[in-house]
């Protein structure tokens, strides 16, 4: 490589066209098929959006609850959140937000309740495509007490009660006419794919002026933003599917920036941080991704929880992390990421203990046989399959090190791999992969693993196969747990339940923990302010604060 | 026609050779990725580690199959179509001649993804099938087959008019023997050399297609290696290890290359009336 | 054959496919609903139950076909889910994309291959001649995305002369810009297509020299060049012309290889993402808009034949 790397440098200083420093492009990997935020649910709409419309609440880069677009959250303490008692005996809450004074869509309008309202209807509407309903359809009522102020009667009372991340405003003075009438073709019809560059249609430090389908958006600064004032003057968001590609542009100055949220897989940063760390930051931060092993608990080889065990011991994920990701992607030891504050750090870890697995395995009955795969007394093999998402490399590496790992305390493991429509559509989905399944959940910050490892959620024929269940997990110790850490409003409370979740999660092993994956910001020397989150509320939420020195 | 057979027999020998004289395909070494080549690794390490020489055998064993198969079936479903419309002519010929003018008119590449992306499951293969590695090689053959018959068909079809009208043929028909027994015994072994000639020229074109279905990942899938999908993976590190890309890519250059030259050089051994295009 | 007849034909076979090919993305598993609800924590199943049904994803597809196939006779293409646009809207852009890039790999290859055919044929079995014709083999056995890779290796990896993918570097950076970026997957896909190319040339030049009226023109006392461009070069472009009104198609199809390898944003990979993703309405009509095209084409080619060579019509 190195005879190479000598015209390299000289022919991209050369290239580099010289960017005016108020003006910004950005790399991501996929381009929004929608750009309303409500429809359809995509990370790089979130993405792009998240430049120039602002949801109420949202979780910041500490991953901590905060108010964007409202002037003060909700508390019980604070007395803007009340408890309901609702028919039937059931708890309800009212809280109330109101809305900051200087927050206006770019065309002066003010964002106003009726925006709120409307967005409301919306979003509780069965036709209208919204996806994520869920929030819609707890919020019962909205009491109007001025053109700012509001309160939403909820009719559940969990912990997280003031978050509202997912009541996405839409601008009622365009969208309603675009809505009422027929509703079921509002997806159709939304200004903001018909009509994307109205600029009454966001409400951020910037607005959207430039669309041009499958290759760029181009925003510029909202003139009535009453936040910090935004550092620059042009951005443009590049789509480029094809990593390789954006790397070069990357290299040739046609891009400054890769953004972590949809951006090179941590494999290829690393390598680009080798060789280009001199003229780039690359920044990896723990995101909530959490990579597993859903272990098919139906299946009679899985069903021993010494054999779990002893499969866990058996990997050692620190060398896999180590040596594949550089040290970059931590190791889970529960649905729990290290950095959310719920976190139990004084639970044991499990380390590669090859010893012990060997031994776990002997307990439970399996010999090792011919070929040094293990029998038991049935004579069958203890031979397992493995699914996991084609296309995938860094996938593809972890799943093929753990074949070799697991070789030697005598397991074999076969891989297959699937296209992801194929294996969420069907394979584990509807409980059809034999022993284990490699893919990732995405979470958010103290998120209760509730579709997850609750029995009522495990999919079967008979609720239409719904629920994320996917080993097959029933634990009423665990069911137990869930539903009273949903509904516990004190805090160190609710902390000593999730540390029961997390033990009981640890010792039942009805999926074997990985890694956190890491997202890889490539950043040039002189851009400041960005501040990677690592959840699904992305780092352009505060792009105001993102400056070139 | 012997650069051809020269080529693809080095190819076979290499390919053969290489689980003696090369570590295992599957052995990993984290501690040795992206080695550059060394007496022990003589074409250097891929990113878990492992010989790409190793690999390069493996895959070429599995992409081999995957066109030997595909060719057979395609030769198999050809040579019907071809000796029905040739021996049966008027309407018959007009159907399947349509047929085959039909099918090689469609857009190659976006039917063989829409054929490729079907679920077995869902037509009715048993989910224990689907499983074995059998499966994995035979289920982009006749995804291929189904677009490869077309060559076949046509000159089976061109020799079996020629064949027909000779003597022999007259005189089975004059006493009486059915069709089916006349195309079997005195057709089919008259028209047998258009038969390997037509097969042997597909193969390269059979080998390039599962190479492309593969680097897209809707062929031969990993961890299974194909030369195609070596090539998928050589794409996303084409920035830190550019040589990767290299070798399966040359490995199917080759092989075509070589069953190319065989087949031309079949047509002309055997049909030397012909010009070579 | 006539030409009504193969019309009605091209109709019936675009029939069959549109089915075939609905069928087949009905047998499709799961659907892009399934894909948002794994990636994205805050859909509930109730959620996917609701979009489904929105979408239509829940009904048998025979009655889907129909209803396409009803509203497509009306000319109505309907709306494009993956772009949120309507079809035609979102195909215009792939469409210009991937004939001005098979357009110009065409014009390239042609340009080199008919001289190289020529310059072969003068010749048969020299040294020229047998060059010419390993390359033909060489640039017909290559993987096009092979070569398009080594490409991107050597140019743009290796000494950074070109840029790796794209259609222009973001925000539009010129004529010159635009030129650049189409350089290394023109060159790609015009040597894959030269070879045969070629080969037809040199071989429809051999079969003509050997003509009647090409020795009677000699005999006359015409000088060889005029023999050779004036009557027999005539007459060899029929091959061409039948290849590249059978190539006629392959401008709406795409390259969707090439396209991959250098990020183009052709016809290639939009029906590639559209039967990927499950958007029923753009991918059958691409797919039959690229299978009509070559109907066309190959009813063109034989009109063109026809044409100008009027002995095969007396046939």
């Amino acid at each position: 490589m190195r005879k190479f790397l000598a015209p390299l440098i000289v022919s991209t200083m050369l290239a580099a066209p010289a960017w005016a420093k108020d003006e910004l492009a950005i790399g991501i990997t996929q381009f929004p098929a929608t750009l309303n935020p409500s429809i359809e649910s995509m990370l790089a709409k979130t993405y792009v959006l998240a430049f120039a419309h602002r949801p109420i609440t949202a979780y910041d880069a500490s991953w901590q609850l905060t108010c964007l677009l409202c002037e003060k959250l909700p508390t019980i303490e604070n007395g803007l959140a009340k408890v309901e008692t609702l028919e039937g005996g059931r708890k309800g809450i009212a809280a109330t937000y109101a809305l900051r004074a200087d927050a206006k869509w770019a065309d002066g309008t003010p964002v106003t309740t009726d925006d709120v309202v409307f967005s409301w209807e919306v979003g509780r509407h069965p036709q209208s495509g919204v996806a994520a309903a869920e929030l819609f359809r707890r919020i019962t009522r909205v009491e109007v007490k001025d053109s700012r102020t509001f309160t939403l009667h909820v009719d559940k009372l969990t912990f997280d009660y003031n978050a509202i991340n997912d009541l996405h405003l839409l601008p009622a003075h365009i969208e309603r006419k675009r809505f009422e009438g027929a509703p079921s073709e509002y997806r159709n019809r939304t200004a903001y794919d018909q009509d994307s560059t109205n600029p009454g249609l966001y409400n951020g430090p910037y607005r959207i002026t430039s669309v041009v389908q499958g290759s760029h958006v181009v925003l510029e600064p909202n003139t009535y933003w009453g936040g910090t004032k935004p550092g620059f003057k042009r951005i443009v968001i590049k789509a480029i599917e094809n990593t390789a590609s954006l790397e070069a542009n990357l290299l040739s100055g046609g891009i400054d920036m890769i953004a972590g949220e949809l951006g090179l897989p941590l494999e290829q940063s690393l390598a680009f941080e080798k060789r280009h760390g001199a003229r780039f930051n690359v920044i990896t931060k723990p995101s909530l991704s959490y990579e597993h092993l859903d272990l098919n608990l139906s299946s009679s080889l899985l069903s021993e929880p010494k054999v779990r065990r002893a499969l866990l011991l058996g990997l050692d994920r620190e060398t896999i992390s180590r040596q594949l990701f550089e040290g970059r992607q931590i190791v889970a030891e529960s649905v729990v990421p290290p950095l959310d504050w719920v976190f139990a750090a004084d639970l044991p870890k499990a380390s590669f203990d090859p010893v012990r697995a060997n031994q776990l395995l002997d307990d439970a009955g399996w010999m090792v046989g011919p070929g040094g795969v293990r029998v038991n007394h049935r004579r069958e093999r203890l031979s397992l399959e493995l699914v996991t998402t084609a296309g995938n490399r860094s996938r593809e590496l972890i799943a093929q090190v753990m074949q070799a790992q697991w070789k030697k305390i005598g397991v074999e493991l076969r891989i297959k791999t699937e296209p992801p429509r194929v294996m969420f559509g069907d394979t584990v989905t509807r409980r059809k992969f034999p022993h284990m399944a490699l893919f990732a959940w995405y979470s958010a910050p103290e998120s209760v693993p509730r579709s997850t490892l609750h029995s009522s959620m495990i999919p079967n024929a008979g609720n239409n196969w719904s629920g994320q269940n996917y080993p097959g997990y029933a634990s009423p110790a665990m069911d137990q747990l869930l539903d009273s850490v949903e509904v516990e409003l004190s805090k160190d409370k609710r902390k000593a339940i999730w540390r029961d979740i997390q033990a009981l999660y640890a010792a039942d092993l009805p999926a074997l923990p990985l890694f956190f994956k890491s997202d890889s910001f490539i950043l040039p020397k002189e851009l400041k302010g960005v501040q990677p989150t690592g959840h699904q509320d992305p780092s352009p939420y505060w792009a105001e604060n993102w400056r070139w020195e | 026609m012997r650069s051809g057979a020269a080529i693809l027999a080095l190819l076979l020998a290499a390919i053969l050779a290489a689980p003696w004289l090369l570590p295992a395909p599957d052995a990993l070494d984290l501690i040795a990725r992206f080695g550059p080549p060394s007496p022990e690794h003589p074409l250097g390490t891929d990113d878990l580690g492992r010989d790409i020489g190793a690999r390069l055998a493996q895959g070429g064993v599995v992409s081999l199959s995957v066109a030997a198969v595909t060719a057979l079936l395609a030769a198999l479903i050809g040579t019907l179509v071809g000796l029905l419309a040739g021996y049966h002519g008027g309407k018959a010929d007009a159907l399947l001649m349509r047929l085959t003018d039909g099918m090689m008119s469609l857009p190659l590449l976006p039917l063989l993804i829409v054929l490729a992306a079907a679920d077995p499951a869902k037509l009715g293969v048993p989910p224990g099938m689907t499983e074995s590695e059998a499966f994995a090689v035979l289920r982009p053959a006749v995804i291929i087959a189904c677009v490869a018959w077309t060559g076949v068909a046509r000159l089976v079809r061109a020799a079996t008019l020629s064949v027909r009208s000779r003597d022999f043929v007259r005189a089975a028909e004059a006493l009486g023997a059915r069709p089916a027994r006349i195309m079997l015994r005195h057709i089919l072994p008259n028209v047998a050399s258009p038969i390997v000639v037509a097969t042997t020229l597909s193969v390269g074109n059979i080998i390039l297609i599962e190479s492309a279905l593969s680097f897209l990942g809707l062929g031969i899938r990993p961890p299974l290696a194909s030369w195609g999908n070596m090539l998928t993976g050589a794409m996303d590190v084409v920035w830190s290890a550019p040589l990767l890309a290299f070798w399966p890519g040359a490995a199917i250059f080759v092989t075509v290359l070589g069953f190319n030259l065989l087949g031309d050089g079949l047509q002309k051994a055997l049909d030397p009336k012909r010009l070579s295009d | 054959m006539g030409v009504t007849t193969r019309l009605l034909q091209s109709v019936l076979v675009l029939l069959l496919m549109s089915f075939v090919v609905y069928g087949l993305m009905g047998l499709m598993p799961g659907d892009p609903i399934d894909l948002m609800i794994a990636g994205d924590p805050r859909l509930t199943p109730d959620d996917a139950v609701r979009l489904k049904a929105l979408y239509g994803l829940d009904q048998p597809w025979m009655e889907r076909w129909l209803r396409w196939l009803g509203q497509f006779i009306q000319g109505e293409l309907g709306y494009s889910r993956l772009y949120a646009r309507p079809v035609a809207e979102a195909m215009a852009p792939a469409l210009g994309n991937s004939a001005l890039l098979m357009l110009s790999a065409m014009a390239l290859s042609l340009s080199v291959a008919i001289p190289l055919g020529i310059l072969a044929s003068l010749r048969p079995g020299g040294p020229l001649d047998r060059l010419v014709n390993l390359l033909a083999f060489a640039s017909v056995s290559v993987p096009v995305f092979w070569l398009g890779l080594m490409l991107i290796v050597v140019f743009a990896v290796g000494l950074g002369m070109l840029p790796a993918g794209g259609v222009e570097t973001v925000g539009g950076g010129g004529l010159a810009d635009r030129l650049r970026h189409m350089v290394l997957p023109v060159a790609a896909l015009a040597l894959a297509g030269i070879g045969q190319a070629a080969r037809h040339m040199r071989a429809a030049m051999i079969g003509e020299a050997g003509a009647d009226y090409i020795r009677t023109a000699r005999a006359k006392g015409c000088g060889p060049a005029r023999v050779v461009l004036g009557h027999q070069l005539r007459n060899a472009l029929l091959p061409i012309t039948t290849i590249v009104a059978l190539e006629f198609g392959g401008l709406f199809s795409g390259a969707l290889i090439t396209e991959t390898v250098f990020a183009w944003p052709g016809m290639g990979r939009l029906i590639y993402e559209a039967v990927m993703g499950n958007d029923f309405n753009l991918a059958l009509s691409g797919l039959l808009l690229a299978t009509a095209m070559t109907l066309t084409g190959s009813i063109l080619a034989d009109m063109a034949y026809l044409r100008l060579d009027p002995r095969i019509g007396r046939k």
